[in-house]
């Protein structure tokens, strides 16, 4: 486990009120005996999307899985470090990590809907199985949910219809809505668009600048024109080192390091 | 590993040099008629109908490179300077014409008396910076482009005193008329030196700063 | 050139032939079987021989013996069938859970007369002190627990973990993931594990043989003998009476009967889950 003590020393906790959502400090991860991320220190600024962006396996989904306590889940997985949400650590003991999740949340690459369920169970399924709601407040939260993702248009008059009837870019939104249902505070994304047409896709990066109004946003993805059409800021990762993090108008237009040249103009891949 | 992008920016780069050469070239040739009371304007009418030519050409290849590749960082910057770089050749290429013009049309076949020392300085200054604006350019230079800063102070200053000279006499010289526009026409030039030099610099370091 | 293309072709053909020829030869065993139940049993169905006791020429205790011992299974076997399979699929990535399923694949394959003896000796002798339903029941779900916990096993392993972690993802926890996401989802193949288990089951003989004796009689409470259809067809077919051992058809007709009814009744669930 390498840990810089300079730069423990160095770096300090910021709370919201600075704007910063999320921070990790010294965040380091670890498949089994591979390290995955080294010493990772970067913050997520609040109501603002920052994208993460490197070569496949440079760990920017274990980055995100970090942040949401997913990461150990995984058999033989360990970390160390500190992840702060609103300034207070999230792997503090004594912290539930079912109550981050809740805060935190999170879609996936492939369309992942629930595969019994309706359209308005899907919704419905995280605030049921969280017994955050009951009764005929249900339906206004789905009805929320499902406008805020863009959805609730197309498939208003089909709520009961199963939930993978759906297009690959409707059932995406689907998961979306289902992860806003709960009012997270941070929304993470691990590359949602890679398994969609390029309508689909670009459906849902309009609706990620607008969920931005409300929540905080980090996004991981390979495609480079995308993270620099959706995010304000952009964190670079190769080989688990975090290279980059600024303004993404500024990193793609004058990089600091080489490596981010090199990498963003395609010079090696 | 060559990327698809390097074919069209070598393209790109290969027009934009040449444009500095045929500019450079223009350039001397009119002086050197207005020096030497010799008619230039055809020849260095030619020069200015490529320069035009090519600065379409350059604006169609960069815009092509930008909707094919999408380019970022340092390509981007490039790409965005030699359009910029272009039209200053362009314009290097339109005031020489201008030079060669003006000087038939007010002296005609006359052969001016060598020119003032002011404006025999001026143009070899300004000479001077078009050839190191486009060797800056070739070896992307970011001093040399620097340094045009200190040159262009000169021929303001050049200008300046020769302004300040004919605001002492009250002839109506021809030549007199002809030195005082082609002394602007220079100017113009060195000006627009300085921004190919702010654009060379802006390649490799993305700071926008200014030589004026 | 052209020799050894049609040489190829023959070759073809032959093996197509061949394999064809190994199904013909596998799959007429089972089709005569069938015909020899169906035609030698069909002249028994009759009311009377389905709802009388023994004595009045009927298989009515055995009927009911089969469908008692059914139940009693289930309702021991399945939930234990299930929830071990549940265990084993999302719990079980460490080496305790691999060795446990080993010695699940061996339970499924175990001799059935062992596991008929343990139950005599345990539950007949050891807890109850005479025959009983209840040991038939706990014989018969000693098989019928490996196989449901297999196939409940295979059947949660197929749910994409996707699934699973969209629904981790949203704070639902581990227990309510598995229960109310996983299984549901898992339960056409859970539901298909546990009618072909039940429809082995219900076959069986020598676990019940040792456990429930067999008997003349309807179901005379749980600490007697019972009958079952299995147990019926091996004593009448043993019997010296010629006209005895002819009803043995009859009475490995309703036991065909119902054993085939569990599995197409499994197909036609199955197809209908996929033309939706």
């Amino acid at each position: 486990m390498t840990s810089n003590s300079a730069n423990i020393k160095k770096a300090k906790v910021e709370s919201s009120s600075s704007g910063v959502k999320m921070q990790t400090i010294n965040l380091n991860a670890w498949f089994g005996t591979k390290q995955a991320l080294k010493d990772i220190n970067v913050s997520f600024k609040t109501n603002a999307v920052t994208a993460i962006i490197g070569p496949s396996g440079c760990g920017k989904s274990t980055l995100i899985r970090c942040l949401n306590r997913m990461h150990e889940l995984v058999p033989d997985s360990r970390f160390s470090g500190q992840v702060f949400l609103d300034g207070e650590n999230v792997y503090a003991p004594g912290v539930d990590p079912v109550m981050i999740r809740r805060r935190v949340g999170m879609v996936f690459q492939k369309p992942n809907p629930f595969p019994t369920m309706s359209i308005y169970d899907n919704v419905a399924a995280g605030l049921k199985l969280t017994g955050a709601r009951k009764g005929r407040d249900l339906d206004k939260v789905v009805r929320w949910s499902l406008e805020q993702a863009t959805l609730w248009d197309e498939v208003k008059d089909d709520l009961k219809k199963a939930g993978t009837s759906i297009s690959g870019g409707q059932q995406q939104r689907l998961c979306i809505a289902r992860a806003i249902a709960l009012q997270p505070e941070v929304i993470l994304m691990d590359e949602p668009c890679s398994a969609l047409d390029p309508i689909a896709t670009a459906k849902i990066e309009e609706l990620i600048v607008k969920l931005k109004e409300e929540y905080t946003v980090v996004i991981v993805t390979h495609n480079m024109q995308q993270a620099a059409r959706v995010s304000d800021f952009t964190a670079f990762l190769y080989l688990g080192q975090l290279i980059e993090y600024g303004h993404t108008s500024a990193v793609f237009e004058n990089p600091k390091n080489e490596l981010t040249e090199k990498y963003i103009t395609g010079k090696f891949g | 590993m060559s990327r698809l992008l390097d074919v069209g920016l070598e393209q790109l780069t290969v027009m934009v040099y040449r444009m500095g050469e045929v500019a450079e070239k223009a350039v001397d040739v009119s002086v050197r008629g207005f020096m030497n009371g010799k008619d230039a304007t055809a020849a260095v009418r030619e020069f200015s109908d490529i320069l035009a030519a090519m600065t379409v050409e350059v604006e169609n290849k960069a815009f092509e490179l930008i909707v094919k590749y999408q380019p970022v960082a340092s390509d981007l910057r490039i790409i965005n300077s030699y359009m910029k770089i272009a039209y200053d050749f362009e314009r290097y290429g339109r005031y020489a014409w201008d030079i060669s013009f003006t000087h038939k049309k007010l002296t005609g076949l006359e052969k001016c008396i060598h020119p003032p020392d002011t404006i025999q300085k001026l143009i070899d200054t300004v000479c001077e910076m078009v050839s190191k604006s486009v060797q800056a350019l070739k070896h992307n230079d970011g001093e040399m482009a620097k340094s045009l800063a200190s040159t262009e102070r000169k021929a303001d200053e050049l200008y300046f005193a020769y302004l300040d000279q004919i605001a002492e006499t009250t002839t109506q010289d021809k030549c007199v008329m002809c030195n005082l526009l082609v002394s602007r026409f220079l100017e113009r030039i060195a000006d627009h030196t300085t921004y190919v030099g702010e654009a060379i610099v802006y390649i490799s370091t993305g700071e926008k700063i200014s030589l004026r | 050139m052209i020799n050894n293309y049609v040489f190829r072709k023959v070759k073809n053909r032959l093996f197509f032939v061949l394999c064809l020829a190994c199904v013909v030869i596998a799959v007429i065993p089972l089709l005569s079987i069938l015909y020899e139940v169906v035609s030698r049993g069909a002249p028994f169905l009759s009311l009377q021989f389905l709802t009388n006791d023994a004595l009045h020429g009927g298989i009515g205790p055995a009927i009911q013996g089969t469908l008692i011992l059914i139940g009693l299974t289930s309702l021991i076997g399945i939930p234990v069938g299930i929830l071990s399979g549940v265990y084993l699929a999302e719990f079980g990535d460490n080496k305790y859970a691999s060795f446990l399923r080993a010695i699940n694949d061996v339970l499924t394959e175990f001799p059935s007369i062992v596991v008929g003896i343990t139950a005599y000796s345990v539950v007949v002798i050891g807890l109850i002190g005479s025959y009983s339903p209840i040991a038939g029941a706990v014989a018969l779900s000693i098989m019928l627990v490996p196989i449901v916990a297999r196939t409940t096993d295979e059947s949660l392993k197929l749910v994409p973990n996707s699934v699973r972690e969209a629904s981790l993802a949203l704070g639902i926890r581990k227990w309510k993931t598995t229960l109310r996401i996983v299984v549901p989802a898992a339960k056409s193949g859970v539901i298909t594990g546990i009618l072909l288990a039940t429809a082995r089951i219900a076959g069986e003989t020598a676990p019940i043989l040792l456990t429930i004796l067999g008997s003349n009689y309807f179901f005379q409470g749980f600490r007697s003998p019972m009958d079952a259809l299995p147990l019926r067809i091996f004593r009448d077919a043993r019997w010296d009476n010629p006209r005895v051992q002819a009803e043995a058809w009859g009475v490995a007709l309703i036991l065909i009967l119902i054993v085939l009814s569990l599995n197409i009744g499994v197909r036609l669930a199955a197809r209908g889950r996929f033309k939706r």
